[in-house]
């Protein structure tokens, strides 16, 4: 009987523990799938749906590993088999590390001019920002979040995606070159202009301030 | 660049593994000493890395800052709900099996062996709401 109550104990156990280990980073996982699916609706399913398989494959978790880092492999491959395929996202071409080196030689420097860029980094409204991102292909949208808002290293995302390290880092430069490249667009539509030519809006604060 | 080595590896080269460096990964780049080497003495590559590292930091601040969805209330709910009903649904099976050997010598020294294989199995449906199972409530 003994071994019988330690088997049916840790059943037990093992959904407290999973509620109070996992649940706490709930929130951080809907803001992760909003940003996979750009609907709310979506994003609540895939964490619900997220918990669940996590809970069914708790036993395969190592204790002591990183259980948000799981999570959020979970929640990635969750998104890439079921809902991308509703969504019916236009993927990047497989070839994607074409070029990407030659690229970055020319340098990141959006024609917003270096001191423009970081200001309007700065001042830009949270919704820009957001519909930036939400422009980014699907894979370049995810290594940039997982890496920039989510801090995972270049090495975790691999194991996240379930791609090479060398291909995160190719993602990671493309997908913050695209999304400064659309900010800037943004900017500009703000009133942000080029460097030398004073931007109207920083003129302006200079005449209020002086 | 051809002062002091810095003519070994390319500024294309060079401003090609700034990712890597931003992102603490230099070591995964083909010739990582020469590219440091390189910073060091080239005043271009070495501004370039130096405005990456800022503008990716405030590139990182300014997602930060608009990336903080709250999930819904009820989605808590929802899911601690749906652990329980999978909790509920959990079946543990314990199968016991035992074997009981018996050996007898009767005086003539006739050896009777016997084995009985004896298997139990029992299928318990866990419920959560009931308390713990195991416990002495």
């Amino acid at each position: 009987m003994t071994s019988k109550d330690l088997v049916l104990e840790s059943a037990a156990d093992r959904t407290i523990r999973f509620e109070r280990d996992a649940l706490v980073f709930m929130d951080q996982l809907y803001a992760a799938a909003l940003r996979y699916t750009k609907n709310p609706e979506d994003a609540r399913d895939l964490v619900q749906d997220t918990y669940m398989k996590a809970f069914t494959s708790f036993h395969q978790f190592e204790e002591g590993t990183n259980l948000r880092a799981w999570l959020y492999r979970v929640l990635t491959t969750t998104f890439i088999n079921s809902y991308r395929k509703k969504q019916r996202q236009p993927m990047i071409a497989n070839n994607e590390l074409e070029d990407w080196q030659i690229d970055q030689a020319q340098s990141h420097t959006s024609d917003l001019g270096k001191s423009a860029e970081v200001e309007a980094l700065e001042n830009l409204p949270d919704s820009d920002i957001k519909n930036a991102l939400q422009e980014l292909p699907e894979e370049f949208r995810m290594a940039v979040y997982l890496a920039d808002v989510e801090g995972f290293s270049y090495k975790e995302i691999a194991e996240i995606i379930g791609i090479p390290a060398g291909t995160v880092m190719s993602r990671l430069h493309r997908g913050r070159k695209l999304l400064r490249e659309k900010l800037a667009d943004y900017a500009r539509e703000l009133g942000y202009t080029t460097e030398g030519k004073a931007a109207k809006r920083s003129d302006a604060a200079e005449e209020e301030k002086s | 660049m051809s002062l002091f080595g810095a003519e070994r590896i390319g500024c294309p080269e060079v401003l090609a593994s700034l990712v890597f460096i931003i992102e603490d990964a230099i070591d995964q780049v083909d010739r990582p000493d020469e590219v440091r080497n390189h910073i060091n003495f080239c005043p271009h590559c070495a501004q370039q890395l130096e405005h990456e590292r800022l503008t990716h930091s405030f590139l990182v601040d300014a997602l930060r800052r608009s990336c903080t969805e709250k999930a819904p209330e009820s989605l808590y709910e929802s899911i601690h709900n749906q652990l329980t009903a999978a909790q509920a649904n959990t079946e543990v099976v314990t199968t016991f099996s035992m074997t009981e050997i018996s050996i007898e010598i009767d005086e003539f020294g006739n050896v009777e062996h016997r084995e009985i294989q004896i298997e139990q199995t029992h299928i318990q449906h866990i419920n959560f709401d009931d308390g713990l199972p195991g416990s002495k409530i």
